[in-house]
């Protein structure tokens, strides 16, 4: 198959080498009966991909076991997937090209809910039978873990186990528990009952979910077998400084998002941001130190001959020893010619001057993140970005002659009036005089702001988990306001509403009932629907219709505090009664501070006995 | 400073890099083999490195040549290990030569391309028909060939001064055959060999099925002597 393939359908496709495994530091094992053969599938394109963090240290960290074999698999291209449907050829793993079928695992990473649709692509032309319940004994066991796992239901019909939390942990002990089960010659089910024994798995087939016929509500979520628990308690790694990183990575021959190392500095965010999933699933907040991080980042620089090196983590400027961490690797790194780069930087966090420090070649565009046009708005969503904060930033880096600013602002927060859209301009338009009040010498030739606004989409776990969404009609209108309120012709603005962050919200919120539209828009052809050309909104609302499901019920509803939530079977540490309380202070737009200066006893110190966030 | 002219191969793992993810890879081998590449000014510093030809998606090939300029004097056995233990399986150096910094551009010194193309042809064609055809092809005094030129435009183009020879042989694989093309360059300018048997389509009646499962190796890369 490998060789009709390279010779017959790689010639005719786009980015033909990314479809063969061959790169730098990949890993190619010689396989045996007893090893445990692993698909770490991520649900996008190769370029998309290759830039996940978690897919590195995962594959690393499965392939340092001798006797698995971790190899990789992307969503094919469009072009690529008709050749494999044309030549009736199986999906494969990069590596050794062997079909998705014949693998023991296959581990989906869950990053984001638009690529649900291509999950189901994947395993359709893996030629894996998509419903769990349906899978034959010898098919491989179907795996996902990430971010979205916090709410799995949407995907519980076609997933086998799912992994809640931190998986390098987990993951070992599946694959311990993978071993042992084969020794006992058992069947799937037994395998399923033993792995979910192991704490931080959900195994869905093992619980039912009843509904209230008249307002559609859950009424029940009920464990079917003893090994069950009622409760799965997400993992988190505790010595994050001690914690498995690879020291190789493989380098992409092609060009992909991030052409660059990403290492992670620090896992958790106190910052309490209320419309952030992330800074609520991954508490408590863990570092690595200073020399970790040198003697890791040389060694990865020296593994792969990479010139840019980023430092990963949700508010890098939030690091304990950020301007030594930055001094020493500039250090570390001038004489090899490697650039550092710090993206997710509160504008509150870190000196201008720092910045320079490290991007002393190129000025490329300066991105900021103010999320709320107004003060009152940056308060409700608890971002604690002052306006002042903003200036301040601004002003210095046209004094160093920076002329490109970015500014990302959601649209769609609870409490939101026209007046805090117009805010948005507003702020848009105080950067461009801040600009203007540099003399001509100093700042740059050419000035252009740029103003994003995303449709806000209330995610679980989070305290708006219990707010509607705009309606699509209330987005069109502020968008439309927003655009109307920009005067200055240096400020540019643009927005498409394809209908994306509505699906975005159904999912993200939705419960089991939802396997049978993603089955149904599966079957009409949807996939890549976080890709603009390909995202068909006709074909969804037909599934939702032939399935007998009204989107809304999910995305536009506000819930009572009482409701029982798809994912209240998680337990996060991060404790209801403290996202109840951050609801209630979000109304009467009233702060919560950063959790180093104040804790707020959200509850994940009681969650792991003897844990003490902040050091 | 240093510049070291240098010969590679590439083979059938990576002939699917393009030119730029060919130039990247190299970047990252100098870094990974701790090469004391010279970086230019500016801005946006880059290594001075480069290639005498750009390789095209699908091509392989036993002899394809590259200069690098290093910071500080490295013998060339040095260079040629440490570079292929750290290279992947598919691309290979296998000589090196130091020169003085001013010796020319290798680009500018381009003779000869050597070709071997796997090509299917129309089933039912005869081995010593085609030798024939091209036999003819080759005897006519001019080959004209539409061009696009850098403003756009097509221009037309004699491009038999460039071949040198053609010769066609049997293929083990049924309707397949081998053609063996030498191409001159002149003046740094030079013709394809797709474009020769495009040509050669034209020219004759069709009988060469020019797909993307052609396979083109260039066998051999002629430099003028005293490059």
């Amino acid at each position: 198959m490998n060789n009709y393939i390279e010779k017959n359908i790689l010639p005719l496709v786009t980015k033909p080498i990314t479809y063969l495994g061959n790169e730098v530091n990949a890993v190619h094992k010689i396989p045996s009966p007893e090893m445990i053969r692993f698909a770490f599938a991520f649900p996008d394109t190769y370029e998309v991909g290759m830039s996940h963090l978690g897919m590195k240290i995962l594959y690393g960290l499965l392939n340092e076991e001798k006797d698995i074999w971790c190899e990789r698999v992307f969503a094919p291209w469009v072009d690529m997937e008709e050749q494999l449907r044309l030549h009736d050829l199986p999906l494969y793993g990069l590596e050794s090209m062997m079909p998705l079928n014949d693998y023991d695992f296959v581990g989906f990473t869950l990053q984001y809910e638009m690529s649900f649709s291509n999950i189901l692509n994947m395993l359709e032309l893996g030629k894996i039978t998509l419903r769990s319940t349906q899978r034959k004994e010898a098919e491989p066991f179907v795996i996902a873990g990430g971010p979205c796992a916090y709410n799995p239901e949407p995907l519980s019909d076609f997933i086998d186990i799912f992994v809640i939390g931190e998986a390098e942990e987990v993951i070992l002990k599946i694959m311990a528990t993978h071993r042992e089960w084969k020794k006992t010659g058992g069947n799937r089910q037994d395998f399923l009952k033993m792995a979910a024994a192991i704490e931080g798995v959900y195994v869905p087939a093992f619980y039912a979910v009843s509904y209230d016929e008249k307002s559609g509500v859950i009424t029940a979520f009920t464990p079917l077998i003893e090994e069950a628990p009622a409760t799965i308690r997400k993992q988190f790694i505790e010595d994050l400084d001690q914690a498995y990183f690879p020291d190789k990575i493989v380098v992409s021959y092609t060009e992909t998002v991030h052409d660059r190392i990403s290492y992670e500095i620090f896992r958790g965010c106190g910052r309490g941001c209320r419309f952030c999933q992330a800074g609520m699933i991954y508490r408590p907040t863990r570092e690595k130190t200073v020399p970790t991080i040198q003697s890791k980042i040389k060694a990865l620089i020296a593994a792969t001959g990479y010139d840019e090196v980023s430092l990963s983590s949700l508010s890098t400027g939030d690091y304990s020893e950020i301007e030594t961490l930055i001094k020493n690797l500039v250090c570390d790194a001038e004489s090899g010619k490697v650039s550092i780069s710090l993206p997710s930087l509160r504008i509150d966090s870190l000196s201008i001057e720092m910045l320079e420090e490290i991007q002393k070649v190129r000025k490329a565009g300066l991105t900021l993140a103010p999320e709320a046009g107004t003060q009152r708005m940056r308060d409700v969503i608890n971002k604690g970005v002052t306006e002042e904060n903003l200036m301040d930033t601004v002003k210095t880096a046209f004094e160093k002659g920076w002329g490109h600013v970015k500014l990302y602002f959601m649209i769609g927060l609870p409490g939101e009036t026209l007046a805090d859209i117009e805010g948005i301009a507003d702020l848009g338009q105080k950067v461009v005089d801040e600009y203007y009040k540099i003399d001509r010498e100093s700042r740059n030739k050419s000035l252009k702001v740029v103003l994003s606004a995303s449709s806000f989409v209330p995610k679980p776990f989070t305290p708006f988990q219990w707010m509607g969404q705009n309606t699509p009609e209330e987005f069109k209108n502020k968008q439309r306001h927003l655009k109307a309120s920009i005067k200055d012709r240096k400020i540019s603005y643009s927005w498409h509403d394809s209908g994306v962050s509505f699906l975005e919200a159904v999912f993200a919120r939705g419960d089991r009932r939802l396997g049978l539209v993603l089955e149904k828009a599966h079957q009409k052809g949807c996939r890549f629907d976080g890709w603009g050309e390909y995202f068909d909104l006709q074909k969804w609302t037909e599934a939702f219709a032939e399935a007998g499901i009204k989107p809304e019920f999910y995305a536009l509803r506000n819930r009572d505090y009482d409701e029982i939530l798809p994912w209240d079977f998680i337990d996060t540490g991060v404790t209801k009664k403290f996202l109840k309380a951050e609801a209630e202070k979000a109304v009467a737009a009233v702060t919560t501070p950063f959790c180093p200066e104040n804790c707020s006893n959200c509850g994940i110190m009681e969650f792991k006995k003897g844990w003490k966030c902040n050091g | 400073m240093v510049k070291i002219q240098y010969q590679f191969k590439r083979s059938t793992p990576l002939r699917f890099l393009s030119h730029l993810d060919q130039q990247r890879l190299f970047q990252r081998a100098f870094r990974r083999a701790n090469m004391p590449v010279e970086y230019s000014q500016g801005f946006n510093p880059h290594p001075r490195m480069s290639f005498a030809l750009a390789m095209s998606v699908g091509l392989t090939s036993d002899g394809e040549y590259g200069e690098v300029i290093m910071s500080e004097d490295i013998d060339v056995e040095t260079f040629i290990s440490r570079m292929n233990e750290v290279l992947p399986n598919g691309l290979e150096i296998v000589s090196a030569k130091i020169c003085d910094e001013g010796v020319g551009s290798l680009s500018a010194a381009l003779s000869k391309s050597v070709y071997q193309i796997r090509i299917k042809v129309m089933p039912g064609t005869e081995l010593t028909e085609l030798a024939e055809s091209i036999h003819s092809y080759l005897a006519l005094p001019q080959i004209m060939m539409q061009k696009r030129n850098k403003k756009g435009k097509y221009v037309e183009k004699d491009i038999r001064p460039f071949i040198e020879s053609i010769a066609v042989f049997a293929d083990p694989e049924k309707d397949k055959v081998n053609v063996e093309m030498t191409l001159i360059y002149i003046e740094q300018q030079c013709v394809k060999p797709e474009h020769v048997l495009e040509s050669i389509n034209n020219q004759n009646s069709a009988v060469f099925l020019i797909d993307p499962t052609i396979e083109i190796h260039r066998e051999k890369l002629l430099i003028k002597a005293d490059a």
